[in-house]
């Protein structure tokens, strides 16, 4: 055991310490639904019963982040891009991108990218495609649609790390010969996105939970599977259980958060640069 | 081997550069003087293209180089250029700064590069700092990082924009020992400065500038003990207190 800077007891490699931090937050969730339990206020052997849906729920919900991060942070680093240029057009439409998205409820985006989407494939003529046959391909345009919501944020904050690299910086790089591009790619991009992080992570965290607005349209993710077991339960009449499955359906989004906002802190701290640290840019 | 003749800017409606004529030799040393605002920075950059003149040419070994058959990057790699705030790349390393250019514009392999980035820090001597980070540098360091940067491409001539302005006071003779160094190894030098020392021992001609303009040049001593217009005259008066 060594103690930090304040004399607080800390375990000695920064690793451990970190594992130990995720492995106290996960343990102590779960030690707080098991003493609930304990206490009589549901069942648990109703998890163990219910346990396939949960994991199937998690599993759609998993594909779902792996669709909407890598999207929303590719037009968010386009548009973004697109924010700080001073051509007129790529300008105005990076502009009239994040305002759009921006004043968007989620949700709204989503009802309206499936009705919208619905509407034009099974009411097309030419198409001539049944309802139930464009079911999966609207809910890929809700997916899409929250994306973009999330790119919109997202297209800020890279603006605003952009913004926040000097302009000393690329005029040294264009002074020593470089390219534009390659000024860009070797002094800007990495400057920007050691200041970006910590607010993409937090973007990250929040679209993460959006996810479950999915479920309005039919995704059958970790919402939609505790929405279904809720009504079930609910006929029974037993509070405890329905408790029981928003804790679990909670348990787990915090899991999944959890791993992709430590994942991000880990890219952050191979950023870091010493005698640098992020606060004075 | 440089020359300037007849350059002319504009920003917007600012006439910042009204028709500067300059000529450096090899090996010489010109040191630029004048009130902020004069154009100074502007006509430096001018050289090595960082700024585009509107009117009039800069010529390098007699070659036109703002002329569109030249690529500017061949331009900035014989022109080497030290700023007022030092612009290091707060991302990388003492060693990376100066070895970025050698391996990204000289295409020099990573081995050969870092050994020359050695001894170009070596040269200003911070050697022992090869690994450091800019933010854990001081200012005088990060300003002799930043001429080592600029000297690792091997330029024709060196363009110092106010480079001791921006440091403590206790940090400027590193800086300006390193530049009387570089000038007595027979560096071409073109030099924007207050510091009227340097200017003195080191410059083999002095330019006074003023509202774009070059209003008087010659060696230090007919420019210091004998200014011939009032406005340098007053100049003189205010930087020497």
């Amino acid at each position: 055991m060594t103690n930090d800077k304040r004399g607080r007891i800390m375990l000695p490699w920064p690793a451990a310490r970190r594992i130990a931090v995720n492995a106290g937050i996960v343990i102590g969730a779960l030690a707080t639904v098991y003493f609930l339990g304990t206490l009589g206020l549901y069942n648990l052997g109703f998890v163990a019963k219910n346990f396939p849906a949960f994991l199937h729920g998690a599993e759609y919900t998993l594909g779902l982040i792996a669709i909407v991060i890598p999207i929303g942070f590719g037009a968010g680093f386009a548009f973004g891009w697109g924010r700080t240029s001073h051509r007129w057009l790529l300008h105005s439409v990076s502009t009239a991108y994040v305002e759009f998205f921006r004043s968007m409820p989620p949700l709204v985006l989503v009802v309206f990218a499936w009705l919208i989407t619905t509407l034009v494939v099974a009411k097309n003529p030419f198409l001539s495609a049944r309802i139930e046959d464009v079911g999966g391909f609207a809910i890929s345009m809700s997916v899409v649609a929250l994306s973009l919501h999330s790119g919109s944020y997202q297209a800020e904050i890279i603006r605003a790390g952009i913004n926040s690299v000097p302009a000393g910086q690329h005029e040294a790089a264009t002074a020593i010969g470089l390219r534009r591009g390659q000024s860009v790619r070797y002094v800007v991009l990495p400057q920007m996105f050691r200041i970006s992080l910590p607010a993409l992570g937090n973007e990250f965290a929040s679209v993460i939970k959006d996810t479950s607005l999915i479920s309005a349209v039919g995704a059958v993710d970790l919402m939609f599977q505790g929405t279904n077991l809720a009504s079930l339960t609910a006929v029974s009449g037993h509070l405890g259980d329905l408790t029981l499955i928003w804790l679990i359906v909670a348990f787990i989004y915090l899991l999944m958060t959890l791993l992709v906002s430590r994942t991000l802190q880990g890219i952050e701290r191979r950023y870091r640069v010493p005698g640098l640290e992020a606060a004075q840019l | 081997m440089i020359a300037v003749r007849g350059v002319h800017k504009w920003f917007g409606q600012l006439h910042v550069l009204r028709g500067v004529d300059l000529e450096v030799t090899k090996g010489e040393v010109l040191v630029i003087v004048g009130p902020s605002g004069s154009g100074k920075s502007t006509l430096l950059r001018c050289i090595n293209l960082l700024i585009h003149p509107d009117e009039g040419d800069v010529l390098i070994e007699g070659v036109k180089v703002n002329s569109p058959k030249i690529k500017p990057e061949w331009v900035r790699q014989q022109v080497g250029m030290v700023f007022q705030s030092f612009n290091l790349f707060t991302h990388l390393t003492a060693l990376q700064n100066v070895s970025l250019g050698l391996t990204k514009v000289k295409r020099m392999p990573g081995t050969e590069a870092e050994k020359l980035a050695r001894y170009e820090l070596e040269r200003v001597g911070l050697a022992d700092k090869a690994d450091s980070y800019p933010a854990q540098l001081s200012g005088g360091q990060q300003q002799r990082v930043a001429i080592a940067r600029a000297l690792a491409l091997n330029p024709k001539v060196m363009l110092f924009d106010e480079p001791t302005s921006a440091l403590d006071p206790e940090f400027i003779s590193e800086v300006l020992d390193v530049m009387v160094k570089l000038a007595n190894e027979g560096m071409t030098m073109i030099v924007v400065t207050h510091e009227m020392g340097f200017a003195k021992g080191v410059a083999d001609q002095v330019v006074f500038m003023d509202a774009g303009q070059i209003l008087e040049a010659g060696t230090p001593a007919e420019l210091f003990a004998a200014p011939k217009t009032e406005r340098l005259r007053s100049f003189i008066g205010k930087i020497l207190g």
